[in-house]
């Protein structure tokens, strides 16, 4: 097997504050193949953001990496890039719209609201690409063609304000891959829009990963897009994966108490009358972090005195690929006689 | 650009209307102070020792046409002032406004924009280069400026400036003229007196509002460098100085054009004490003599009057300027008709 496009591993952010060093992120590791979608999934402030931003170094200034943290890109017929060792801005051109391209959770706010759409497009071109500025305008037009927007040549001189919701994600699609990066990362895509909206921007994300043949890291708060969309899907809480693998097995057989808690958490279009069952308590301030496992302070089943107080669990093995952060005598699967 | 020349028009007349309801509320409020000019003007002669009878004042109203309706008298101080530029006789005084204001009202004016071109020459570029920086020494020492020159009176300024001068160069810097072109005709030499003593008036007003305008550019960028659009372009492999420029920079501008009319207001509203103490004679100082002491309601209207157009104007400057910075701006307008 060749290496995968992208190879986080054992990834720890902090972030200097007043208050002191925050942890946003911690431990994590995964990768990603070419043409894979990985779905990283988490509440707000688990650092599933943080995580996508520190790809392409767009972490603000104050966020510390630790030493023996990794991020290897590795482009077919390129030397592998060592990310995190990128010091200066110019040095950052590959993994910032180069190889990776990134669209964000709100269209509007993600294009400079005063410079048109194909002015923008245009200028990433030139920037990665040795064309002229008349063959960019061509591409950028052909691009906005790609993504559905209906008379591209007249929109490519449009501004932000004058494109839907919906259009301008579309538009800022067609942007990310005009360059043909090979990860696209997709920080909350479909938050912003409407549900019908989703379903066909979902629906182009996913025309466009087979023809480009690109990995996706597809970040959500919504495990139902992540069914439609995702290949393996990775679970976050406080800065660290609790469980990862493939999606049908963590969403048919999740391991994890948090897991199962999200999963409990989504209203049952056919049980309407079932009750919400949400995950007890709030997400506990970064600078009182829960020693041992960062969940055991919500887990529901949580046995007082247990040590997950006090140890951090291993990514065990539940069944092929796929991992949960217990310790190996809570795993259900490994408890039962093996038939 | 047909669209463009479309919004200027619109603008234009928008500013036209303004100017007519200015004068509007101003005439009103020239008419609201009790008794009218013929009657203020004979209580004033009756103070200096000439008796008057009610025939009198009758007969003074009549002269200056005051027993005409309201409207009427506002349509004609408007038309003259719109088409000849006229504002009249001065109440108290008796002497035509234009020429008792004189070069004044220009010279202030003139004081007044320097002083704020100034600072937002300085402050700009400053400012943008102050909120992209992370030099405590440049932050610090921008601040201590800054502060100084917001939280330092004018007139505390004005008075250490002119006490030093009177110490080093034995001249206390007041007046706009030195002695020998105080009555002198316009000349280049009455000019060049005029700036080498009108600096001292635009450095003393324009120090706070350098420092006005250096913390709202600094504020407006550090906004706009949190907005999502700036990552996006990060992350699209925007860096250094064409980032700056081009994104947070650019988006700035147009909130700081935005607060120029607003700043001309506030520096004009600052000059006649800064003019008291450098004995500058000045149509601020000449608007709160006719106000407060003489009640020269003619004259104050015209002053207020110059001074609202001032700021029109500059708002219809800044709106020229922002639409060309904003289309949002420029499409608003045109709205449906784009």
């Amino acid at each position: 097997m060749s290496a995968p496009l992208i190879d986080v591993d054992n990834l720890t952010i902090r972030f200097r504050t007043d208050e002191g060093l925050i942890t946003a992120v911690e431990n994590v590791s995964f990768d990603i193949a070419p043409g894979e979608v990985l779905g990283l999934v988490g509440e707000s402030g688990s650092g599933k953001s943080v995580t996508a931003k520190s790809l392409m170094r767009l972490n603000s200034g104050n966020a510390e990496y630790d030493d023996t943290s990794r991020i290897t890109l590795n482009v077919p017929g390129e030397p592998s890039l060592d990310v995190l060792s990128l010091k200066r801005e110019r040095d950052m051109k590959p993994v910032r719209g180069g190889a990776i391209s990134m669209i964000f959770q709100e269209p509007m706010a993600s294009f400079a609201p005063a410079i048109t759409i194909g002015d923008q497009m245009v200028e990433q071109l030139l920037l990665h690409t040795d064309m002229n500025k008349k063959r960019a305008k061509e591409i950028s037009i052909e691009m906005l063609d790609r993504v559905g927007i209906k008379e591209p040549a007249k929109r490519f001189d449009q501004y932000a304000f004058e494109f839907s919701g919906g259009m301008r994600q579309r538009a800022m699609i067609a942007m990310a891959l005009s360059t043909k990066p090979k990860l696209l990362i997709a920080d909350e895509p479909t938050t912003a829009l409407d549900v019908t909206i989703q379903a066909q921007i979902i629906d182009l994300m996913k025309d466009l990963v087979s023809e480009f043949g690109m990995g996706i890291l597809f970040i959500t708060h919504d495990l139902g897009v992540i069914a439609q969309t995702a290949d393996r899907v990775a679970v976050m809480y406080l800065g660290r994966i609790m469980e990862t693998g493939a999606v049908r097995d963590v969403i048919r057989r999740p391991a994890h108490p948090y897991t199962q808690g999200l999963i409990n958490a989504l209203p049952k279009l056919d049980d309407l009358d079932a009750p919400l069952t949400p995950i007890p308590g709030d997400i506990p301030s970064p600078l009182e972090r829960p020693s041992g496992c960062v969940f055991h302070t919500r887990n529901p089943n949580h046995v007082p005195g247990s040590r997950y107080e006090r140890e951090v669990p291993p990514m065990t093995e539940v069944s092929p690929g796929h991992f949960a952060a217990l310790f190996p005598e809570d795993v259900p699967a490994l408890q039962e006689p093996v038939r | 650009m047909l669209q463009f020349l479309q919004f200027a028009t619109v603008r234009a007349a928008m500013a036209l209307f303004t100017l007519l309801m200015v004068s509007l509320i101003v005439f009103t409020l020239m008419e609201l102070v009790p008794g009218n000019c013929a009657e203020r003007y004979l209580a004033f002669k009756n103070t200096q020792g000439s008796g008057i009878s009610v025939a009198d004042i009758e007969a003074e109203e009549r002269r200056l046409g005051l027993d005409r309706p309201f409207l009427v008298r506002w349509g004609s101080w408007v038309g003259n002032v719109f088409l000849k530029g006229e504002f009249g006789d001065s109440c108290i005084l008796r002497l035509n406004i234009n020429d008792l204001l004189g070069d004044k009202f220009l010279i202030s004016l003139g004081i007044c924009l320097t002083a704020l071109f100034l600072a937002y020459l300085i402050a700009i570029p400053v400012g943008i280069i102050s909120a992209s920086s992370n030099s405590a020494l440049l932050n610090g020492s921008l601040r201590f400026v800054s502060y100084l020159g917001l939280a330092m009176p004018n007139f505390l300024l004005a008075l250490i400036i002119m006490l030093v001068s009177t110490v080093v160069f034995g001249d206390s810097m007041t007046g706009l003229f030195s002695n020998e072109y105080r009555n002198a005709d316009w000349s280049w030499a009455r000019v060049g007196d005029f700036l080498s003593r009108a600096w001292l008036p635009v450095f003393i007003l324009g120090w706070s509002a350098t420092a006005f305008a250096l913390q709202t550019v600094r504020a407006l960028m550090l906004d706009e460098q949190a907005k999502l659009y700036v990552t996006a372009a990060r992350a699209r492999g925007l860096f250094g100085r064409r980032l700056l420029w081009r994104y947070p920079a650019r988006h700035a501008l147009g909130p700081i054009v935005n607060s120029l009319g607003f700043d001309l207001n506030r520096i004009f509203n600052e000059l006649p004490i800064v003019a008291l103490i450098l004995t500058l004679t000045e149509a601020g100082a000449l608007l709160l003599e006719a106000l407060a002491r003489s009640n020269d309601q003619q004259l104050a209207g015209a002053i207020i009057f110059l001074l609202t157009a001032s700021i029109v104007a500059v708002n219809f400057i800044t709106d020229i300027a922002l639409a060309l910075i904003d289309p949002r701006i420029r499409k608003s307008v045109m709205g449906g008709a784009a």
